[in-house]
């Protein structure tokens, strides 16, 4: 089912936080049209990798990256790259749901409004149903466009900023334990998402639940201590793994 | 193999419960067996009325295993070694089950036989086969709680002993038949038997294959001796008619 195209690739990457070596020499390809998820205990570099992958942790003063990431044979740590333009093509989700204090409506189309996405208000218009739609969400906040997007419940909320992030029809999407904060339905139907965009985009999320990652993907790869220790497929992942580490970890063996 | 403990020792428990299930099972196979061929041999009515009332026994363990597997599948949702485990004390078992009704046919074949003509050395045959293959699956079920895959290949290399015992019974009791018409009916009974007890070293077979799937992932598919089969009953059945010539 999956694509075996490479989307993004990273070559040797290395990420320092100070002096501390967070993530040591990590080479994977993260396949276009594939859901990728990375698991492994806390502090073990998944999340750090995953914001390697939109430079996110250009944010962070002390982090230092190292290595190449490409996307789509581009480097994204070029100079001549704009970061804010790269997050555009590599959208992110995060844990906690974080609308703006603005209206549905207005959290959706900010990102195509400041990347002049849109010519006209009938595009954009368009641009937010669609974007709504595709996050399962416009059947339930149609009537009320204009109401706060932080009046929704959690799972809503979830939805919205996952609409927020394919508004500006990016080419990754990149999610960090999007559905820590939601109760087991939420969770359904952000998985069941997440299985929908897949037909679009690569999405790379980084969860705790070990059965969430059975589920949704179709890649696994599991980080320990700063090495990528074993990348495959999913069902081989968690039926056979083939490093000792990976079989302790899913089996509950080490924290 | 997998020897560190879980964090969740509950979990460490449930695992160990069902493989101790399944080993209790074991012992009451290996025991009907070899107490059917022994009623078989001394005429024992009484020890043949026993093995048929004991496989309600096994039965019931074979139930709860697959009760007990299904429930720790739930809630503990098992994967990598854990899954291979469960899985395969689910199939071992299903193995088993089926041992314990071959043990129970064997035992009501005995009685039907207890009013027959004996046919001479029969039922020595069948003892010592009946013994063979009980060390077949003995040695299968130690493989599994050891996760020696050798000794599992092992078992695989064996079980064409089995098969060479049955087709040498095969070829007696049609001698015999052939000879005196009289025994048809005992020798249709014993080579039933014989069948069976055949039929349980492609049990043990199963089991150990389940131990090389635990150990390393992936059921064997590398061809096997086997001296059953087709062809080698053919020749078999060739022997008789030749040896009346």
């Amino acid at each position: 089912m999956s694509s075996e195209t490479s989307k993004m690739s990273a070559q040797g990457v290395q990420v320092y936080y100070g002096a501390n070596h967070a993530l040591k020499d990590v080479n994977v390809e993260i396949l276009d049209k594939t859901v990728t998820a990375f698991i492994g205990p806390s502090g073990c570099g998944k999340s750090t990798f995953l914001r390697c992958l939109n430079r996110m942790n250009d944010t962070v003063a002390s982090a230092r990256v190292l290595g190449t990431i490409l996307l789509e044979g581009e480097d994204i740590y070029d100079k001549r790259v704009d970061p804010v333009t790269l997050r555009a093509k590599v959208g992110m989700v995060f844990q906690k749901p974080n609308p703006f204090p603005k209206s549905i409506y207005e959290n959706v189309a900010y990102g195509p409004r400041i990347h002049g996405l849109t010519r006209n208000k009938a595009e954009l218009d368009e641009v937010v149903e669609q974007s709504l739609r595709k996050a399962a969400l416009w059947n339930e906040v149609k009537d009320r466009l204009d109401a706060p997007g932080t009046g929704l419940s959690g799972g809503q909320q979830q939805r919205l900023c996952i609409a927020r992030a394919i508004a500006t029809s990016p080419e990754v999407l990149l999610m960090d334990e999007p559905c820590s904060a939601l109760d087991p339905i939420a969770t359904a139907q952000v998985e069941e998402l997440i299985d929908e965009l897949r037909s679009q985009f690569s999405v790379v999320i980084v969860t705790h639940s070990m059965q969430q990652a059975a589920r949704v993907s179709q890649r696994t790869a599991f980080f320990h201590l700063g090495n990528l220790v074993e990348y495959g497929e999913t069902g081989q992942i968690f039926t056979n793994p083939r490093d000792p580490r990976t079989e302790s970890y899913i089996t509950g063996r080490i924290g | 193999m997998q020897t560190e403990k879980h964090i969740v020792s509950a979990f460490d428990r449930d695992l160990e419960g069902v493989q101790a299930t399944l080993m209790k099972m074991g012992g009451l196979v290996e025991a009907a067996i070899l107490d059917a061929a022994l009623a078989l041999e001394t005429r024992d009515a009484e020890l043949a009325g026993r093995v048929r009332a004991g496989d309600a026994a096994i039965d019931a363990l074979e139930e709860q295993v697959q009760t007990e597997c299904a429930r720790l599948i739930a809630l503990r949702g098992p994967t990598a070694s854990d899954l291979r485990t469960v899985l395969s004390v689910m199939r071992c078992a299903a193995n088993l089950e089926r041992c314990g009704d071959y043990a129970k046919n064997l035992a009501k074949r005995s009685l039907v036989l207890n009013g027959m003509m004996p046919i001479e050395g029969a039922p020595g045959s069948i003892r010592r086969m009946a013994r063979a293959v009980v060390m077949l699956l003995k040695d299968a079920l130690d493989a599994y709680i050891a996760r020696d895959s050798v000794k599992a290949q092992d078992v695989r290399q064996r079980d064409r002993e089995i098969d060479q015992m049955y087709n040498g019974l095969f070829r007696e009791f049609l001698t015999h038949m052939l000879e005196d018409p009289r025994t048809i009916t005992p020798a249709m009974h014993l080579h039933f038997i014989a069948k069976n007890i055949e039929r349980v070293g492609d049990h043990a077979t199963g089991i150990a294959e389940q131990v090389i799937y635990l150990v390393e992932g992936r059921i064997p598919d590398e061809e096997r001796p086997k001296a059953s089969g087709v062809a080698a009953l053919t020749e078999a059945s060739q022997t008789a008619p030749r040896s009346e010539s």
